[in-house]
Order: structure tokens, then C-alpha cells, then sequence
């Protein structure tokens, strides 16, 4: 035989394609510009849009009126080649973010781009190596990503925290950021703040200890970590057993971006499940401070207050979900968080009191809360082997996706599941990386709906809903033009009046929608974005479509240029 | 009613590891294992190959002591053309490898994890072409969480 060919040296896949490789230059985004991204709505500067977490857009070229000519003006297909981790739960999570005609969005399995937002030409891609054996609770997706100082911040499923440079893609630095053998993961969209990128935790179904972390912008340096499950003798300890270990596997993730108050130097930070999920009997007392609405001081990660939405947890109710702040009438500043347990809270967010609570669900029998707060359980697992049924299912009434507020109306648009499920307690011993539930959970296959309400959060009145066979499964958006958009999970992007709850334009994308769609603007033309394909913990909030068509690809809408 | 034979090195031998036996392919996952070599520097190195007819990577399974670089050294010693897309952060990287050729790839990757990596053309990949880097280890001490040791399976 003659000697081998050379075959020379492998080459970035990306070469093999028509990937730019760079960026356009960008103003720099810093911590006064995402202060101030209101004043931009051209941009969509940060997770929410905005540090309130509002999802309201001042744009309002779409209207009303002309909504029923809106058209897809490009599509980007997120794609995949070879074997990935939870290959069957893939899901298309994220907010796109829009910087001067840039947009930055992650995907899937450790991707990330640049796009050009008025053409969808790929400018730059950067594919983390993302192995095929973490521990996933609830598929592989990336809720997106941060944008500032020059660079792109990205969190991954081995609790990598990555930044990218801005205009190439490459990499700046890779910081491990959690113990991927300890079940432990990250999904979050990571916030910028001051010179901090924050960062939560994933985990939660296989017993970490949540936490939320603050970096040093430019090196990737932790400047502090506020665990949610303190240790013994530390404030809240009293809410777990005084002898044993519970604490040490007690949940409270941090798996959702928080909000953040500039004048108050508060982020409100939503916590997660006590694990084991539903086994509640070998962690007796209120679990602190997991399903907790807790506002951290940005500088010192100390906790000022807190307030637990599902104190000592037998369903799965995390409350990591989005606190939207807005200000009352008279000027008091509130908070606004609709619960996994059908609950919908109003505290004053400069202390934690409660405004109000009150049910948003139709359909709630694991328990009850009276309008002063006071929780009473009613039907959970608490006998071995002995099923429960119980509504909201473990997904919740709302689960992560987020709701929306506009300015104009003064209500929030909330996009609501109604599945309930049924759970058996079986005890298990802890094991890291192992899921760590405590039950058998099977959520229920029909007598399912959804819809989205219009609720007035200063009364707690309902002003309208628009109802789907189908629970909402995706993040609400609502803009100036008078619009409320949300994704179904069968595919449709509907705009609804946001006044009367009239649909007024869908579109069918070809698969569900489990994302949070952004608006921005270009030469003076309105984009709406939304990334689509039907994924995650289905058999969660949705078991019913399980068998739905999977997908990736990210939809940008705009009225026709003519 | 199921039989279970007890003897998988049997089953493989008798067909489940060989092309167009048992199944159709090779049973993914079913060639041997080896270990990467590592320099003074830290930096890994091992050779993996195509034998001849066999559409399967040997080894098939390559184990790092840890995360880093690892210079890979390709062999195709079959008589079909093959590639490999390997998993790489930034970016994966390809490389094409015609009957009896030779290549390299250099490598970056994050431990603990297994990655897969295959050749992308045709059905390499159902047919048996895919193999495994199992990066073994341990976090740092200071990305782990603050809490005692806890059990493990």
C-alpha cells in the first residue's frame, strides 16, 4: 500500500459556509444605555427589553389597522449537525436582542449568532461544545442572551458562563460557573447590571442548592453568590429540618432572568421548586427561600426581603417566573408576578408587602389564598403510592413564559395554562445527577385549554381573555401600536387588539411557539421576531402534543416596504 | 415474552458489532475504548481509525483524563471515503477523509462530558460511525456548590 493521502488539518465547519465572520461595529452598549432602553425602542436592548421587565415596545408602525398585512420579511433556520443532549427536547427559547441593526440571539446546544436584523444574512456563529450527557430536567434550550461592553454574554448546560466578542464571535473568556456532576445546568439569559453580568441557576429537579451569582463584566471574576437555601444558623435556616441534610439538596433555582429596579439597586429574583419536588415530608417547614419572590441588593448579593408565593411546596410551583415592575397611579412602586400556582401577586417591591393576591386561573384545587396571603394546602401527595390529582399540573397555570405590560392600557397580558396532573409520592434516596422528585407525575393527556388575560393589576379584574384550545405556552408582547402578540403551540402567531382581545392577523410558523418574541426597528421599519419550535418539558405543560412537530427556526415579521 | 442472553461480548461478537449481521450496521458504541496521551504541557493527543470495512471508529470510545486540547490524528484505512465532524468550542471542525488518508484536528473541549463526533456523509452515522470523547474528572472547587459530599449512583 502506498503512503496515506494528506489529508491535512480539519477546519472549522463554519468555514464551509456563507457565514460573514463578522459584525458590524455597534455603539457601545453599557449600563446607562440599558438604563435608558426605553428611550431606544428601535433596540431591543436586553432580555425583557427593558430592566422593569414590561415587554411593552413604543414602536407603532404596526397597527390596529394595518396589522392584517403583516408578512414574514425573512426566516432563520437554527438547524443542527451530528448528536446533541436531549436530541428529542430541543426548543427554541429565546428573546432575540437588537442592537443598532444587529440582532444577537442563542439557540439550542451552545449556539449563538449574529444576525443582520433587516436581512437575516448570518454575520457570525459560535457553537459551544455542549455535552451529550448533562442532566436536563426539561430539554435543551437557552432562554438568550446579554449583550454589552463589546461582547456577548451566554450561558450553557454544563454551567459555563461564555463571553463572545461583539463583532466577531470569538471567544473572550470561558468561566466554569457550576458542577455539571451535581445535576447543576444553565439556561438563563444572563442580565447585565453596572459592571456585573448576573447569572442563575438551573438544577432543581436533581437537588443543587440554588444560587444566583454576579461576574466581573470583563473577566468573568464572581463578585458575589447568594445561595436561596440558607445554611444552618443562617437567616431562614429555621424553615428546614434542624438535623439532617435537606438543606443541602433544597432547590430554589434561579432559572429566570431577573428584573431590576435602578433606583432601588434591587434585582427581583423568582426562586424555584424545593427538591425533592413532591415529596415535602423529609424537608418539613417553608423550605425558605425556594418559590420566593426575593429582592437582592445588586452590590452585596444580600437578600432585603423576600416573599414565598407556595410556602413549603408539594406541586412543583416555582415562582422563578418574571416579576414585572410597574407604578401604581399614585406613584407606589409595585411588583406584579403571576404564579405557577394560579395566584397572581401585587407587592409593594421597595419592602415585599402584599397590595394583592388573587387567582388568575380558573381552575385551582391544590390549595387556596385568601386575599390577605394566608396559604391553606388542600390536596397534595403526601401518602406513598397513593395518586393525587390536582390543578394547576407541576408546568403551573403560567410557567416561565412570560406576560406583558402596556403603557397605554394599564393592564398586563398573561399567557395561562389550564392543565391539571396527577402525582404519586415515592421516596427516593438523593443521588447527584439523578432526578430527585419524590413522585410519579403523569400530567393530564385532555380537558386542557389556555388563553390570554387582560388583567388589571391595580383591582385584579380580568378586562378580557382570549381564549385557545390550547394553553399559552409562550411569552406575550405588546406594543404601542395597540397589539398584544403570542405564539400558540400549534404554531400561530396571532395579534390581538390589546383594548378588546379581538384577533386581528395569525400566522401559521409550522411549529409551537415556547419563546418570547422582541420587536425593533431598521431604516425606519417595525420587525416583529419570534423564534419558534415546539420543545422543553412538553410533557410538562402540554403532554397533549407531545407528538407535535419539532422545529427551529426564528420568524421575523414586517408590514410590505411598499 | 423477552430472552435475555446475559452474554453481550456473545451478541457482539456473533453479529451486533459487524456490518450487515445482526442488524444492518454496527451497533453504535460497540468498538473499543483507549485512553488520550498527555504532554508536560497538559495537552492530550491519540489517534483514532477507520478500519477497513467495519465503519466504526477504533477506539470507539476515547477517554481524557480532562478538559483542554487534544491533538487528534485521524487514519481512514477503509476503502470508502469517510469525514469527521468533531466537536470543538467555537465551532466544530471537519475534516474529509478519502479512502487511505490522513489528518489532523486540534481540539478544544470543556470536562466532565461525552461528546459525540461521526462522518456526516451518506449514513455513516446509522451505519456506525460514530464514536465518543468521555472526559472524566471533576469540576474546579470553586464552580462547585457549597455543601458536604453528597452520594452519587
Amino acid at each position: 500500500m502506498t503512503d496515506y493521502v494528506d489529508a491535512g488539518a480539519a477546519i472549522p465547519l463554519t468555514q464551509l459556509s456563507a457565514v460573514k465572520g463578522s459584525a458590524p461595529a455597534t455603539a457601545n452598549v453599557d449600563y446607562e444605555r440599558i438604563l435608558d432602553a426605553r428611550s431606544e425602542p428601535q433596540n431591543w436592548l436586553t432580555y425583557y427589553g427593558t430592566y422593569d421587565g414590561q415587554r411593552y415596545s413604543e414602536l407603532n408602525q404596526v397597527t390596529k389597522d394595518n396589522v392584517k398585512r403583516l408578512s414574514p420579511a425573512w426566516v432563520f433556520q437554527a438547524g443542527a449537525t451530528g448528536m446533541q443532549s436531549g436530541a428529542s427536547t430541543y426548543s427554541f427559547e429565546a428573546s432575540p436582542l437588537v442592537v443598532d441593526g444587529v440582532m444577537y440571539i442563542s439557540g439550542p446546544d451552545g449556539k449563538c449568532w449574529a444576525l443582520d436584523a433587516k436581512t437575516g444574512e448570518e454575520l457570525w456563529r459560535y457553537k459551544y461544545a455542549s455535552p451529550y450527557d448533562v442532566s436536563l430536567c426539561c430539554g435543551n434550550v437557552n432562554r438568550g442572551v446579554a449583550v454589552g461592553h463589546g461582547k456577548v454574554y451566554m450561558a450553557t448546560l454544563n454551567a459555563h458562563l461564555i463571553a463572545l466578542d461583539a463583532t466577531t464571535g470569538e471567544k473572550v473568556f470561558d468561566r466554569t460557573i457550576g458542577d455539571v456532576r451535581a445535576g447543576e445546568s444553565r439556561t438563563v439569559a444572563p442580565l447585565i447590571v453596572k459592571d456585573m453580568v448576573v447569572v442563575g441557576s438551573s438544577g432543581g429537579e436533581f437537588g443543587s442548592r440554588g444560587c444566583l451569582d454576579a461576574f466581573d463584566a470583563e473577566t468573568g471574576e464572581r463578585r458575589w453568590r447568594r445561595y436561596m437555601v440558607p445554611k444552618p444558623g443562617e437567616p431562614g435556616a429555621e424553615t428546614w429540618p434542624a438535623d439532617g441534610d435537606a438543606w443541602q439538596r433544597g432547590g430554589g433555582n434561579c432559572w429566570i432572568t431577573p428584573t431590576y429596579d435602578p433606583e432601588l439597586e434591587l434585582l427581583y429574583q423568582g426562586t424555584g421548586n424545593p427538591a425533592p419536588d413532591f415529596d415535602g415530608a423529609v424537608r418539613e417547614g417553608d423550605n425558605l427561600y425556594t418559590d420566593s419572590i426575593v429582592a437582592v441588593d445588586v452590590n452585596t448579593g444580600e437578600i432585603r426581603w423576600h416573599y414565598q408565593c407556595t410556602p413549603h411546596d408539594l406541586w412543583d410551583y416555582d415562582s422563578t417566573m418574571e416579576n414585572l415592575l410597574f407604578d401604581a397611579p399614585d406613584g407606589r412602586k409595585l411588583l406584579a408576578h403571576a404564579d405557577k400556582n394560579g395566584y397572581f401577586f401585587v407587592l409593594d417591591r421597595t419592602d415585599g408587602e402584599l397590595v394583592r393576591v388573587f387567582p388568575f386561573a380558573d381552575r385551582i384545587t391544590w390549595g387556596e389564598i385568601t386575599s390577605d396571603g394566608k396559604v391553606t394546602p388542600k390536596v397534595y401527595p403526601d401518602e406513598e403510592g397513593v395518586p393525587v390529582h390536582f390543578w394547576p399540573g407541576p408546568a403551573g397555570a403560567k410557567e416561565w413564559t412570560h406576560m406583558a405590560y402596556s403603557r397605554q392600557t394599564g393592564l398586563i397580558y398573561v399567557p395561562v395554562q389550564e392543565v391539571g396532573a396527577t402525582a404519586t409520592r415515592r421516596r427516593r434516596e438523593f443521588k447527584e445527577s439523578i432526578p430527585y422528585w419524590g413522585a410519579g407525575v403523569a400530567v393530564d393527556l385532555e380537558d386542557f385549554y389556555g388563553y390570554v388575560a387582560a388583567i388589571d393589576p391595580i383591582s385584579g379584574e380580568e378586562k378580557w381573555r382570549w381564549r385557545n384550545e390550547y394553553p399559552m405556552c409562550a411569552s406575550t408582547l405588546v406594543t404601542a401600536g395597540g397589539l398584544v402578540f403570542q405564539g400558540t403551540p400549534t404554531g400561530d402567531f396571532v395579534a390581538l387588539d390589546a383594548e378588546t382581545g379581538e384577533k386581528l392577523w395569525q400566522f401559521q410558523c409550522g411549529s409551537g411557539h415556547h419563546s418570547s418574541p422582541s420587536t425593533y426597528s431598521v431604516d425606519g421599519r417595525q420587525y416583529l421576531a419570534v423564534p419558534t419550535g415546539w420543545g422543553g418539558w412538553i410533557e410538562g405543560f402540554l403532554p397533549g402534543l407531545l407528538g407535535a412537530a419539532a422545529g427551529d427556526a426564528l420568524f421575523v415579521f414586517a408590514l410590505p416596504e411598499d | 415474552m423477552t430472552t435475555f442472553s446475559g452474554e453481550p461480548s456473545a451478541e457482539l461478537a456473533d453479529g451486533l458489532a459487524r456490518q450487515n449481521s445482526t442488524g444492518l450496521g454496527r451497533l453504535l458504541g460497540t468498538g473499543g475504548v483507549g485512553h488520550a496521551d498527555e504532554g508536560p504541557d497538559g495537552t492530550m493527543t491519540a489517534t483514532i481509525r477507520i478500519p477497513e470495512d467495519e465503519l466504526c471508529w477504533e477506539p470507539a470510545t476515547l477517554i481524557l483524563p480532562h478538559g483542554g486540547n487534544l491533538e487528534l490524528t485521524l487514519i481512514n484505512d477503509d476503502k470508502n471515503t469517510h469525514c469527521a465532524v468533531l466537536p470543538n468550542n467555537g465551532d466544530p471542525k471537519i475534516i474529509w477523509l478519502v479512502n487511505h488518508a490522513k489528518g489532523t484536528a486540534s481540539l478544544e473541549l470543556a470536562g466532565p462530558g461525552t461528546y459525540y463526533y461521526s462522518s456526516t456523509t451518506g449514513n455513516d452515522e446509522g451505519r456506525g460511525l460514530v464514536g465518543a470523547i468521555v472526559i472524566s474528572g471533576e469540576v474546579p472547587d470553586e464552580a462547585k456548590l457549597d455543601r458536604p459530599p453528597q452520594p452519587r449512583p
